[in-house]
């Protein structure tokens, strides 16, 4: 991870020219262009088509065909191109041999590839839909830029923009190239996309610094211009700017599989594995039971076709894009459809401070007067301040904030709420003017009454402001002198101070009273100003005195000190509820700021980040009154690590501080070592989430395994490697994302579930027809008819469960142990549910037969007469003969009969996949009779609709035949409910593998444990600070209530263990 | 994600693998330990009993409730198909080639036919009472011993000419070979409705040259007192009514397409799916 960075340096250090040496008219002359007149539209053309567009080359895409052939070849695609080939080769070997009755397979062939080709256009199209929404919100907002050419000013699209041309700036713009500055006023840049700083930089047209990336008359593209204006020429455009060669070096960290696909991965595996071990045994089988070696063949293709699941690949994709959707809705968008499953698993989070966990905007947050410190309500839509404002001291104070202050609206804003109004001015000021606003109203009558008639703006050598206005009282002639800036400097300046109302001399006491009030709100992060007023004497500055803010020809000592007032960027209001979902969802929230620790440090405490009650080693050693080396960091759950340390550290040194504490904040990092961070959790074994918006933050989001970019604050650069977009810019998007993936995760488990079953009562057929050599019970283009017919819209529907209640309080799932589909689950539905299944369809199978002439005992060893074209007096069990054709036209039945019967048992199939632990009856869900209903009545149109197509094998059948599954279909349905009261009844009994209820376990934290045991002391089973295990579904909870876990002492287990083990000593302690 | 990425050699992989089979420390084989796999085992073995005893349930079910003595429903037997004798079948349906000096390409088809024809000697029959009534034989009742119904005798001499007793070479040394249609059972099928169906050969495709055929019986008819049938139950000893025909004029070496209907009421003979329903096509050179 150092290379894109050791290597940055070293390029950028040549990369720049020397431009920000060179005077103005050296420019000139470099660039043929002219400072007043601008390049020619001719020249600029010239140049336009020479250097390119000034836009940054998107990240090179995968070509659409490869992507396409991707999804053709990708998956079980590959299975079914084999089963296709087979078909043609053995098509090929009987057009040999001359006999053509065998068109079947050409047309078996050609279906299956058209099954193959279908479905891959169809992820193909899905996929590129999700894409398409992404790249129409970069489109959102084309950039302008103002322009000097042919000696007019014009405003053109920023990709028009070439080396040489003269662009005008002002705040609120984005740079839109590399520009060297040839004039500036009051010009402020926020670089915090390029450097992380989160100040905004004083721009100038001086040449200040040997390197070109700290001289301040370079202004970089992308980033914003805070205030003032500025005239600048273009000396970089597109990928050579600055931002251009970062976002080149972010390409070489490369993308990772998303956890789904592993997923998928894993699961195409598991059932090719199956598929192909099972098709090559029975081919040996059907080989040595003295088949042709063409019939064999053709089994195989058959038991391939019976394995694998073709419909499921696309529901997969098609739930994962209704997921999509529905994050979309909830201001999460999402790139990569397969990122909708890993923010699901994600088990740390490092967050941005500024604009992600916070509002991104200074607010008054407390106020000191008469000695008392008040709070502020910082809350996003305040319309009140319910502080005590009758103190005459209050009147004073509201009356500095509202005059010393240089900050506007802009105009026709009246009708916006007061906190949306946008501000011309700097941060802090923006904060006082919405603060006066509120409380006061409208604040530019107030100034208008009080006419300001001197000024002197903040400047960093005096660290105060001030200016002098004509006081509304029309009988008061006086002059009032009001200044604000850093309160020790305000301090010094004051002889008195105000408490309530009245001028009291300002002794030692009132200063320590000061100093206490000033390091208190200090200690809270938060910035502090102080405020102080002067009455000039009339006499001495009558109305018409002049005054002179050059040589200060008036007071600037003696001033009256009348309060502080402390701003914070406070934390979005729904912030702190959606980390302590975070914390019981067993996810990690890092918090990872360029700001000054102590106000990470409070931000962290203020959401929860760092909880009430834990401590860093800072607050322990202050607590305990020694050294901080002393003491024990293993007892402190918190940490904050300053960048500078964490610039010093190894990486075995931040393994231990990631490991050994649970709350951690990183404060004064820069943005590439948000990417140290993510390696470090990684090695942890952790899915990490990442937020940034910065250039810099883009081989972060990269290298995450889920990148999360802002979409307001964010760069194009981040957007574009990140894999999900927050349009809010708000972390509780992030949660409900969170929230989404885990159900995702857990509906595609049902979906999986309820597709590989019938697998099982597809296969079947096949092997019991090579075995026992019965007329074959269902065609292989029949099963197609079920995978992609019946069955697609009933697995998409159980993409619409609910959660089934603990989805946010189990643990993120566990990469190497929670897989999608376990053994477990694979067993379940092929070697119970799947041969209920079976057995019911042969039922209906032999029932058809029995009825239609052919009795079981008759069918056994048929197969070899029953397909023999030159028999056409078949003889059946009543004595009657059959030709070939009537034959075939009742083997069709027995298709359509065992096609309806599975159809019948998927029902009961879909509403036990409902709940995996849940009865049915304790959760509903509407969409599930949507697939059920379409179910049916894709096999009701197949049947009697289609049943007189003979290409498609099914035949109308006799209605009374769709009854005889539904016995077996309550059977499955009841087996299953026993089986879930079973699991909630018992959890960890030992049976429980066969019963598929090896789950996560449920994790709840202390705090809402206790609130379900009534608030009372209760002590659970404890194997962290935090978390406590409980057996699935809180068995516990009713035994809450005995006596004996009351008074309980902690019993700690050593591990994680697992459900068995928390269970099991809960038991035994219960014994004791 | 790289975390999970760990290479393993090849004998870490075989390691693993053996601790997977048994793990001397957990005593954990195969993942859990061996009272589990007990239990699972029975679960399984249990699971798997109660599944067998369910299917072989409803099958008893299934047999308690068929009707022994005809099927339920005869959905796909609507007609009864037609087969000859000879049956040699080419890729595209009956195809019969034979030189006729040469007595090793006849031999096989003249044996056959004996073969089919010893089905029918009066030996064979003698069960079969002689009907002469030309309408259908219906039974209401069970007249036959063991509860079974009558059959009537059909016997190779009825043939006449193509009986094989007469000439045992069925004519096809000479060039005037015989066939025997037979028409398929079908329990309870009334062909003809009430006039006797009759077997018709024609050449397809060829309407200039008539073909000329002999019928045994006379007029190439099944007699209605075949039928109806009542089912191998009911009638163990019941064998179908045979037409023979014999080629009289075929021209040698020339491939012609003969088409052999039954025509009758209820017989259909004009199903494009299924060739032998109701007809049969023969190619004879």
């Amino acid at each position: 991870m150092k290379s894109p960075f050791c290597s940055l340096s070293f390029s950028l250090s040549f990369g720049i020219q020397d431009d920000h040496r060179l005077s103005a008219s050296e420019l000139e002359t470099k660039y043929g262009t002219s400072i007043s007149e601008g390049l020619s539209s001719a020249k600029a053309a010239q140049v336009l088509a020479r250097d390119g567009p000034n836009a940054l080359t998107p990240p090179k895409a995968t070509p659409e065909i490869v992507k396409f052939l991707k999804q053709m070849i990708g998956g079980f695609s590959i299975l079914l191109w084999i089963g296709a080939v087979f078909s043609w080769i053995s098509f090929g070997i009987q057009l040999a041999q001359g006999t053509v009755s065998f068109i079947d397979q050409l047309y078996l062939g050609v279906v299956l590839a058209l099954v193959v080709i279908l479905t891959g256009i169809f992820a193909y199209y899905q996929e590129a839909k999700s894409t398409n929404i992404m790249a129409s919100f970069s489109k959102m907002i084309p950039q302008q830029a103002l322009v000097i050419r042919d000696g007019e000013k014009k405003e053109l699209p920023a990709d028009q923009l070439v080396v040489g041309d003269i662009v005008e700036i002002k705040g609120g713009d984005r740079i839109p190239a590399d520009i060297r500055l040839i004039f500036a006023q009051g010009c402020k840049v926020d670089n915090s996309s390029l450097t992380g700083e989160s100040e905004p930089q004083s721009r100038s047209c001086d040449f200040t610094h040997e390197n070109p990336l700290e001289t301040k008359n370079i202004a970089f593209y992308s980033t914003t211009c805070v205030e003032g204006t500025a005239t600048g020429i273009v000396i970089n455009t597109g990928d050579r700017t600055i931002i251009g060669r970062i976002a080149s070096l972010t390409s070489g960290v490369g993308n990772e599989k998303t956890p789904i696909a592993i997923e998928i991965e894993h699961f195409v595996y598991l059932v090719a594995g199956v598929a192909i071990s099972i098709g090559v045994l029975f081919f040996i089988i059907s080989v040595s039971m003295r088949y042709k070696i063409l019939d064999s063949i053709i089994f195989l293709i058959g038991i391939i076709v019976a394995n694998v699941p073709e419909g499921l690949l696309a529901t997969v994709t098609v739930s994962l894009s209704l997921t999509a959707k529905r994050m979309a809705k909830k201001n999460c968008l999402v790139k990569n459809l397969e990122a909708v499953e890993t923010l699901g698993s994600t088990s740390v989070i490092c967050s941005d401070k500024t604009g992600t966990l916070t509002q991104n905007r200074m607010t008054v947050a407390h106020l000191w007067f008469d000695n008392q410190i008040y709070s502020a309500d910082t809350s996003e839509d305040q319309t009140t301040q319910p502080f005590d404002q009758s103190s005459p001291s209050w009147t004073a104070l509201s009356k500095i904030v509202t005059l010393c202050n240089r900050a506007e609206f802009r105009p026709g804003q009246e009708n916006l709420p007061i906190m949306k109004r946008v501000v011309v001015g700097d941060a802090s000021e923006t904060a006082l003017l919405k603060f006066a606003e509120v409380i006061l109203g409208d604040v530019m009558n107030i100034r208008a009454q009080n006419k300001k008639v001197a000024e002197i703006p903040f400047n960093s050598t005096n660290k105060f402001q001030l200016s002098i206005h004509k006081t509304d009282d029309p009988n008061d002639e006086r002059f009032l002198l009001v200044m604000k800036g850093a309160p020790e400097r305000i301090l010094e300046r004051c002889s008195t101070i105000m408490i309530n109302g009245k001028e009291e001399p300002l002794d030692s006491e009132k200063a320590e009273a000061f100093q206490t009030a000033y390091m208190e709100l200090g200690g809270m992060g938060e910035r502090v100003l102080g405020f102080c007023h002067l009455y000039l004497p009339e006499n001495e500055f009558p109305d018409t005195y002049s005054f002179d803010t050059d040589s200060m020809n008036f007071p600037t000592s003696n001033l009256c000190f009348v309060g502080l007032l402390s701003m914070i960027d406070p934390p979005r209001s729904t912030v702190p509820d959606a980390v302590s979902k975070c914390r019981s969802a067993g996810i990690k929230v890092i918090m990872v700021t360029g700001d000054h620790p102590i106000t990470a440090k409070a931000i962290a405490k203020s959401v929860g980040i760092i909880s009430a009650t834990s401590e860093t080693v800072e607050d322990i050693a202050k607590r305990l009154n020694i050294p901080v080396e002393q003491v024990n960091w293993r007892e402190a759950t918190a940490a904050v690590v300053n960048g500078m340390e964490l610039k010093d550290m190894s990486s075995q040194q931040l393994d231990e501080i990631l490991c050994n504490h649970s709350e951690i904040v990183f404060a004064r990092t820069s943005p590439q070592q948000k990417l140290i961070i993510v390696e470090g959790c990684q090695r942890q074994g952790a899915v990490v989430a990442v937020t940034g918006d910065g250039v810099n933050d883009s081989p972060a989001l990269k290298k995450a395994d889920i990148g999360i970019a802002m979409g307001i604050a964010g760069s194009d650069a981040a957007k574009n490697a990140a894999d999900m977009v927050l349009l809010d810019d708000n972390f509780a998007s992030i949660v409900t994302g969170v929230e989404e993936g885990r159900l995702i995760f857990d509906n595609l488990k049902k979906t999986i579930a309820y597709t590989l079953t019938k697998n099982i009562a597809e296969l079947c057929p096949f092997l019991i027809y090579i075995i026992a050599s019965i007329p074959l019970p269902i065609g292989t283009i029949t099963i197609l008819f079920i995978d992609l017919g019946t069955d697609i819209i009933p697995s998409v529907a159980l993409a619409y469960e609910k959660a089934e209640s603990d989805i946010m309080n189990r643990r993120p799932r566990n990469k190497r142990k929670d897989r999608l589909v376990n053994e477990q689950l694979a067993i379940y539905s092929y070697l119970q549910i799947g041969i209920m299944q079976s057995v019911g369809a042969f039922v209906t199978y032999f029932t058809v037969y029995a009825e239609q002439g052919f009795l079981p005992s008759t069918l056994l060893g048929v197969r070899v007469n029953w397909e023999n074209n030159a028999i056409n007096d078949f003889e059946d069990s009543y004595g009657q003969e059959w030709t070939k054709y009537q034959r075939t036209y009742l083997q069709w039945t027995g298709y359509t009969a065992f096609f309806v019967s599975i159809t019948i048992q998927q029902v009961a199939d879909l509403i036990i996949r409902k709940t995996r632990r849940n009865s049915i009856f304790q959760q509903g869900n509407k969409v599930i009779w949507v697939g059920i209903f379409s179910q049916i009545g894709i096999a009701l149109i197949l049947t009697y609709g289609l049943g007189h197509v003979t290409a498609l094998n099914f035949t109308p059948l006799r209605f009374q035949y769709w009854f005889v599954a539904v016995p077996f279909a309550i059977l499955i349905w009841v087996y299953d409910e026993v089986r879930k009261l079973f699991i909630r009844r018992y959890p960890g009994n030992h049976l429980h593998p066969i019963f598929l209820s090896k789950e996560n376990i449920t994790n709840f934290p202390i705090s809402s444990l206790l609130l379900q045991a009534g608030g009372t002391r209760t002590c659970i089973i404890k194997t962290h600070p935090h978390h406590c295990l409980l057996p699935p579904y809180g068995d516990l909870l009713p035994l809450l209530t005995k006596p004996l876990l009351l008074e309980c002492p902690v019993c700690a287990i050593s591990s994680m263990g697992s459900p068995h083990d928390g269970v099991k000593e809960f038991h035994d302690y219960e014994k004791k | 994600m790289a975390t999970l990425k760990e290479k393993k050699t090849c004998s870490e992989r075989m390691e693993d693998f053996r601790r997977f089979v048994w793990n001397p420390e957990t005593k954990l084989f195969m993942g859990r330990t061996l009272i589990n796999w007990v239990w699972i085992s029975l679960y399984y073995l249990a699971f798997y009993v109660v599944m067998s005893g369910i299917f072989a349930l409803s099958i008893y079910c299934l047999m308690r409730t068929v009707n022994p003595y005809e099927p339920d429903y005869q959905d796909h037997l609507k007609s009864p198909g037609v087969t000859l004798r000879p049956d040699v079948y080419g890729s595209r349906g009956l195809q019969i080639y034979y030189n006729i000096s040469d007595n090793k390409t006849w031999d096989g088809l003249v044996t056959t036919l004996q073969t089919f024809l010893t089905a029918y000697t009066p030996a064979a029959q003698h069960l079969n009472i002689n009907c002469t009534n030309d309408t259908y034989f219906f039974q209401d009742t069970f007249d036959g011993p063991n509860k079974t119904k009558l059959s009537c005798k059909f016997t190779s001499d009825m043939l006449q000419n193509c009986s094989g007793i007469t000439d045992p070479t069925f004519g096809f040394p000479e060039g005037k070979p015989c066939f025997i249609i037979k028409m398929n059972r079908i329990i309870n099928f009334l062909p003809g409705n009430g006039t006797a169906p009759r077997v018709n050969c024609t050449y397809v495709g060829d309407e200039s040259s008539l073909l000329e055929v002999d019928y045994y019986p006379v007029n190439g008819t099944f007699n209605l007192h075949y039928f109806p049938y009542y089912g191998k139950k009911a009638q163990p000893s019941y064998s179908n009514p045979l037409v023979a025909v014999k080629f009289l004029n075929i021209t040698r070496n020339v491939e012609h397409r003969i088409l052999c209907k039954v025509i009758g009421a209820g017989i259909i003979s004009d199903n494009v799916y299924d060739p032998y329903e109701g007809r049969t096509l023969l190619k004879n050179t």
